[in-house]
């Protein structure tokens, strides 16, 4: 199982969190692109992607929930190349994880991440503010830590 | 094991053809509505195939040094979609042509099901002389026997 990258978006669709993990080959075939200053650019990329992933998800829950039903839940889609997994909570923030293509549901551990380490260090944190306005109060140490850790235990 | 429904959309990401085969599947949505579904699926379809996270060149290199120089498959967009209720099973031919087959979430061997449509698609409605390229499907034959075969599946 890989686990490629990571995503957040809160109820204004702003991208308030994200992580990448790259797999070793792809990381070392990175590694000049990256040695090279970070230029606007590569930023600009990195939220290019946030922004077209967070349309597709938009999208098709859309179109899931006008076919199923309301109570109906998009879990995932999966392409030639990867696997996008998505879970939502009450207060409509989406949690987005892509994944390689034999990665089976981890709509249980996007739910464990929000209980575990969102609830713990994030909401429950009293200098955190309610909006993230730009992922103030997501970045904080303890949660992307846990996180890190977490996803790299999974892998 | 049932299959709810199935659509066709073609390579502008027109619908040109729309079948429902188990009424208690799927909510029922107005022809306007399965437009813009299709619409709107087509352009999810293209942007899936953009984000695609693993940008591989060892796949390059694999090629280049069977001696033989080939193109690395063009990155496949959306094939497979998840919902609690159902599952969507995409098939894009080579022309661009979507193939979207709605099933239960159990359904198994989806993709041979759709190759089948497809056959059946290429032999009674590509061969049907008056059916008009790009244009909805309005062909007798077609529909009885994609019934029929949807109907056996159903029943199993």
């Amino acid at each position: 199982m890989v686990i490629y990258s990571f995503y957040i978006f809160d109820r204004h669709t702003e991208c308030i969190y994200s992580k990448l993990w790259l797999p070793p080959s792809a990381a070392a075939a990175a590694a000049p692109a990256l040695a090279a200053p970070a230029t606007p650019a590569t930023a600009n990329i990195a939220s290019d992607d946030a922004k077209l992933i967070f349309g597709t998800v938009f999208s098709l829950r859309n179109m899931v929930r006008k076919l199923g039903g309301d109570d109906d839940a998009f879990i995932s889609y999966r392409t030639g190349q990867y696997k996008l997994h998505y879970y939502e909570t009450a207060s409509s923030l989406r949690f987005v994880m892509l994944t390689d293509t034999t990665t089976l549901s981890m709509r249980s551990v996007l739910h464990q991440i929000y209980i575990n380490l969102w609830v713990e260090y994030v909401v429950k944190n009293p200098l955190a503010p309610v909006e993230h306005r730009r992922g103030d109060g997501v970045k904080n140490e303890l949660f992307e830590l846990g996180l890190d850790q977490f996803v790299r235990g999974l892998m | 094991m049932t299959v709810f429904a199935l659509i066709i959309i073609n390579k502008a990401g027109g619908l040109i053809y729309n079948k429902t085969f188990h009424e208690a599947g799927l909510n029922k949505i107005s022809t306007n509505d399965y437009l813009v579904l299709a619409g709107t699926f087509h352009g999810v379809h293209a942007i899936t195939s953009r984000l695609n996270p693993v940008k591989n060149p060892a796949n390059r290199a694999s090629a280049s040094a069977g001696g033989m120089l080939t193109r690395p498959d063009p990155p496949s967009g959306l094939e497979v979609l998840e919902s609690e209720n159902f599952r969507l099973q995409c098939f894009t031919t080579l022309t661009g042509v979507k193939f979207l087959l709605f099933t239960d979430t159990t359904q198994a061997n989806v993709d041979q099901t759709i190759r089948r449509v497809y056959d059946m698609y290429s032999d009674y409605v590509m061969k049907n002389p008056f059916y008009q390229l790009e244009m909805p499907i309005r062909c007798d034959m077609y529909d009885r026997k994609l019934l029929s075969y949807i109907r056996e599946i159903n029943n199993r």
